[in-house]
């Protein structure tokens, strides 16, 4: 709107002085006041926008990142997401929104309001200058719907030709150890060269289309200037073929010269942010992928007295596992077994409730629906927030007091780590668990999941990585939790297998 | 590096003559304006006498040009962007496939590759932009000279304020924006690594319900991220603003300048503006400027560095003979390592197949692998890998990596050995079926067999494998065994076996205990100079864990298993030694 303003304070002033001019006059101080007012007024607009667009688009944001990121990390999902995945959509995909929320939303809205803006202000000084104008846009808009959707599918396209190429490069490059080790380096290396120049030829096909509703812009904004300066020019001649509609001085004639380009301007600012447009839109589509799936109406969670599976079936693009039948009595110890990648895990996740089931059900022994307060969960690296050791351990229970902490802290061999450091329990630790192996942060896990004093346990590779002794130690522990409680454990251990009531082979 | 690709040329040119139109048809139209009121308000024989046939033609000429050569500018640009970065990409996949991969950087983890796109993207732009550059230039030299009809003191006033201009664009855009620029990408890569482990630990989280919890701990590095971009976004405002203030300036000095008729003043003021107007254009390669060098220093390290590998024969000469600790193997003889979880029977299996180096008591041919080079020693090895890593693509295409020249038949033939033919037959697309990422389609099991498969048919003297009957049923290993039995015996191939499982073992005529390899003493032969360093198991896997974090997933997990127990009472029976081979 200001910028609109500047734009014709800025346009009057140069017509002002070329009207003194050419009366033979110097231009006068207002000449000079308009100009320079008009640019500062259009800078400090552009100032300003950016500070609103920016700081609305982090606000949207930021309300998004609060319903996604609980989501990601602790919300059903329909497919299970590796972390890195999960990275992209709550950092990259935000990302991408905000850009385009910052940059496209502020100049859609302009680009509505300052053409008509625009036209006003000529129409007060042309009328017919203002026709003109209205009559190149006509065709415009007929010419963007033509061009502008051959355009948008042709630079989709081009967007999904180029992810693939990059998908391709990032492919080979990861696999680098496997294509040197069979020496095919040069092989590989011409199938990327055919398939980039491919792709490169491809896409400047597409974008002999794609460029072309940036031409019919620049075709028809070039064309309402050169219409306006030739009708100005005759009718200050005084040379229209037609009676003249209006008189025109060249002071005014001139400012609706100067304002010409601005009537498309606010259009070509919209063509040049679709791109972050397009970015935002697939990142929204994107996330609503893994929006949270409705709940089915759940059956009322009842007390633990055992856990009950049947024909659980996981569907997702590429991976099937299952059906599995799984019965688990109150004090219990069953394996689940498989080869890496089988979905051992994904397994236990679904039964936890973290993801969504493809079929199947997931109960207690009696038929209710579990609680999910009453599931623990032993992980293979565990979680680890900043803060004491203590802390951590009591995660999920909070009204722990220290000797329980202690005392579970024993019971998993976490005694030898609080003795060899002065802080005890008090020991601080950040989120990488830094100073702790791999085997102590195991444990950690381990003695967070036995204070939550949940009746079911899941348990993911809790012997995996270990020397012999730790994990005879922590087979021990498990053997000696399934007296209490009930486990269930994915595992590789065969040991561990052939101590347990069932072993269930993925 | 080739930053002017060919091509660029026609694109510089569509771009000059866009912008030299464009600032003729608002200069022109000034003037014809101008001086049409002139001759209109001198009376009705100046109008008639007034040619503005010339005029009014050249501007719409000139509107047509502008749209023309503008249309040529992005697309011949683009072309040759597209082109050279296409050559760019396989130039530069040729010369980090010609690292050897035991000391290159690796590039496996997504964040090196990641960096590698964003650096070829970022010179893309570049690239595109560079006509834009150079029109700049044109378009800057056509206003000075039609300025110039207005008094040599506004043209030298324009001159000066467009030679200030890109130094000022350049001061301004890293004042304004490097520190945020940097801000944000440290507090980009925090989030990044804290978000990761974050969701690494997704079940407990969820299990415990204490995913708010965490995101509130996000929360602090998220607020530093936004403040970063937003300082981002507002510079580049704020030096949009200021180019704009400073058009408005220049026009003004312009005005107050210029001499002569005005509609040679109001031709200068236009062409002015248009000039400003097209320079300030240039604020974006200014605003990206960090960011590019950057990624062209990078890239330029790579296609510097990269030494060319000396090219020795693919084929062996004559087969190799491989020690292992104090076994000595022909060509041909089938070894099974045997040994505890993670005491580095993959590592060895690796050091062989050249992909790492790990001191070890081994020897090639009488020197030690790291003697060799990657190439040489993969003339002699073929690994089936415990991983058994995939390309993404079709299984024929994985097939087909293993050597030149395999035909369809040689696939089945190998496919059949692997017991994956029938399988891959009822596959709709068979041997074309794409396997997508980590081997998608596929089974654990099946993938092995693809692997194993895979080394069949690179037709190498020893055959590495790692786990190769993992997660297959009894009957099927059995078949699987005896036919890769019957397979070595018409090849004649070696064979080094680690595995857990006893079938596979029944393939080795002679065992040998990993400690045996890891941690025998360096006997003092001629060709041992390699520093060689004694290691026990534990620190060798500790080793392993700090180098690659991320093949963790990858290593074997059986803590201890039912099978080993049993071998491990079992000692080398010297009865199935070969004689030892002199050196």
């Amino acid at each position: 709107m200001f910028d609109v303003l500047g734009a014709a304070l800025f346009a009057f002033g140069i017509a002002s002085a070329v009207g003194h001019l050419a009366g033979g006059a110097a231009p006068g101080i207002t000449a000079y006041l308009a100009i320079l007012l008009g640019t500062l007024m259009r800078a400090g607009t552009i100032i300003a926008v950016h500070r609103v667009a920016i700081d609305a688009a982090q606000a949207s944001s930021a309300a998004l990142r609060g319903r996604l990121i609980p989501q990601l990390l602790g919300g059903v999902l329909p497919r299970p997401i590796l972390a890195g995945e999960s990275a992209t959509f709550a950092i990259d995909h935000v990302a991408a929104i905000e850009a385009s929320n910052a940059r496209f939303a502020p100049v859609r809205l302009h680009a509505a309001l300052g053409p008509v803006l625009v036209m006003a202000i000529v129409a007060a000084v042309s009328w017919v200058a203002a026709l003109i104008m209205l009559l190149t846009l006509l065709p415009f808009v007929l010419g963007m719907i033509l061009a502008g959707s051959a355009a948008r599918q042709a630079s989709e396209r081009q967007l999904a030709a180029l992810s693939a190429l990059s998908g391709l490069f990032v492919d080979r490059l990861r696999n680098l150890a496997l294509i040197h080790h069979f020496g095919a380096e040069e092989r590989v290396a011409r199938q990327v060269s055919a398939a980039t120049r491919a792709v490169a030829d491809r896409t400047v096909l597409v974008l002999r289309a794609a460029f072309l509703s940036g031409a019919v812009l620049e075709f028809f904004a070039a064309l309402a200037v050169a219409l306006i300066a030739v009708y100005c020019g005759f009718s200050l001649l005084g040379l229209l073929p037609f009676p003249a509609p209006e008189t025109l001085t060249l002071t005014s004639a001139f400012f609706v010269l100067a304002m010409a380009p601005e009537f498309y301007l606010p259009m070509r600012r919209l063509a040049a942010a679709y791109h972050e447009k397009q970015l935002g839109e697939a990142a929204t589509a994107a996330l609503a992928t893994i929006a949270p799936e409705q709940p089915v109406a759940a059956r009322p969670t009842g007390m633990f007295t055992g856990l009950h599976v049947a024909s659980l079936r996981l569907d997702w693009p590429g991976v099937t596992i299952g059906p599995i039948a799984l019965t688990l009595g109150l004090r219990d110890l069953v394996v689940l077994t498989g080869p890496t990648g089988s979905g051992k895990t994904s397994v236990l996740a679904a039964i936890a409730g973290q993801c969504a089931l493809s079929g199947g059900s997931v109960a207690t022994a009696n038929g209710c629906a579990l609680d999910p307060a009453d599931i623990a969960w032993a992980a293979q690296r565990a979680l680890l927030l900043p803060g004491t050791l203590a802390d951590n351990i009591a995660l999920a229970a909070p009204h722990a007091t220290p000797e329980m902490i202690r005392a579970v802290a024993d019971r998993v061999g976490l005694g030898a780590l609080l003795r060899d450091r002065c802080e005890g329990l008090n020991l601080q630790i950040d989120h990488r668990g830094s100073g702790l192996s791999g085997g102590e942060r195991r444990r950690i896990g381990l003695a967070r999941a036995i204070l939550s004093g949940r009746p079911l346990l899941l348990c993911d590779e809790p012997t995996a990585d270990l020397d012999g002794d730790s994990a005879a130690e922590i087979r021990a522990l498990l053997l000696d939790l399934s007296r209490e409680r009930c486990l269930l454990v994915a595992t590789h251990d065969r040991v561990l297998a052939a101590a347990a009531r069932l072993v269930v082979a993925l | 590096m080739n930053m002017r690709p060919t091509g660029m040329r026609w694109a510089t040119l569509a771009a000059s003559v866009a912008s030299i139109s464009a600032i003729l048809l608002l200069g022109l139209s000034g003037w014809f304006l101008t001086a049409a009121a002139l001759a209109g308000a001198s009376g009705v024989t100046a109008a008639l006498a007034f040619n503005y046939l010339i005029p009014s033609a050249a501007i719409r000429l000139f509107a047509l040009l502008r749209t023309g050569s503008r249309y040529g500018e992005r697309l011949l640009s683009h072309r040759a962007a597209l082109r050279a970065m296409a050559d760019l990409r396989s130039d530069l996949f040729r010369k980090l496939a010609a690292q050897d991969g035991r000391t290159a950087p690796s590039l496996s983890g997504g964040d090196a590759s990641a960096r590698l796109l964003g650096d070829i993207d970022a010179l893309e732009d570049l690239v595109i932009r560079q006509p834009a550059r150079f029109a700049a230039l044109i378009a800057a030299a056509t206003s000075i000279a039609l300025v110039a009809f207005a008094g040599w003191q506004a043209a030298l006033a324009l001159t000066v304020m467009l030679a200030i201009l890109p130094l000022l664009l350049r001061l301004l855009a890293g004042r304004l924006t490097r520190e945020p620029a940097q801000a944000a990408a440290d507090a980009l890569g925090a989030l990044r690594t804290q978000f990761v482990e974050y969701a690494a630990a997704r079940p407990e989280i969820a299990a415990y319900g204490l995913a708010e919890r965490v995101a509130a701990r996000l929360e602090a590095t998220s607020a530093t991220l936004d403040a970063a971009r937003k300082g981002l976004f507002v510079g580049e405002g704020v030096l949009a603003a200021i180019m704009l203030a400073y058009g408005g300036a220049t026009v003004a000095l312009v005005l107050a300048l210029a001499t002569g008729p005005a509609p040679v003043v109001a031709l200068a003021l236009l062409a002015a503006a248009a000039a400003v107007e097209a320079m300030a254009g240039l604020s974006r390669t200014a605003l990206k400027r960090a960011s590019v060098d950057a990624a062209v220093h990078r890239l330029d390290a790579i296609a510097d560095t990269a030494p060319p590998r000396p090219q020795a024969p693919a084929e062996a000469m004559t087969p190799a003979r491989v020690r292992l600790g104090k076994i000595r193997l022909r060509p041909g003889a089938r070894i099974a390592v045997i040994g505890e979880s993670g005491s580095g029977k993959t590592i060895l299996l690796e050091t062989l197949a050249g992909l790492r180096n790990a001191p070890l008591d081994i020897t090639v041919d009488h020197l030690s692998p790291a003697r060799w080079s990657a190439t040489q020693l993969r003339a002699h090895f073929a690994l089936a890998a415990q991983d058994a890593p995939m390309l993404a693509g079709t299984i024929a295409d994985n097939l087909r990596l293993a050597r030149a020249g395999v035909t369809k038949d040689d696939m089945w033939q190998a496919l059949h050995t692997a017991c994956l033919d029938t399988r891959v037959a009822s596959a709709p697309a068979g041997l074309d079926t794409i396997l997508g990422e980590a081997g998608g389609i596929l089974s654990g099991g099946e993938r092995k067999r693809l692997s194993l498969a895979r080394a069949l048919l690179a037709g190498r003297p020893w055959l590495l494998l790692d786990e190769p009957t993992e997660g297959l049923d009894a009957a099927t290993e059995s078949v699987v065994i005896a036919r890769l039995g019957a397979w070595l015996d018409a090849t004649a191939t070696g064979l080094i076996l680690v595995s857990h499982r006893a079938m596979p073992l029944t393939l080795a005529d002679q065992r040998i205990a990993i400690g045996d390899i890891v941690s025998s003493e360096p006997d003092a032969q001629p060709d041992t100079d390699h520093q060689r360093i004694k290691m026990d198991p534990h620190i060798l896997r500790a080793d392993r864990r700090c180098i690659e974090p991320r093949r963790r997933a990858d290593l074997d997990i059986f803590g201890v298993d039912v099978d080993k127990e049993s071998l491990r009472n079992i000692d080398i029976d010297p009865g199935l030694r070969r004689p030892a081979e002199t050196v």
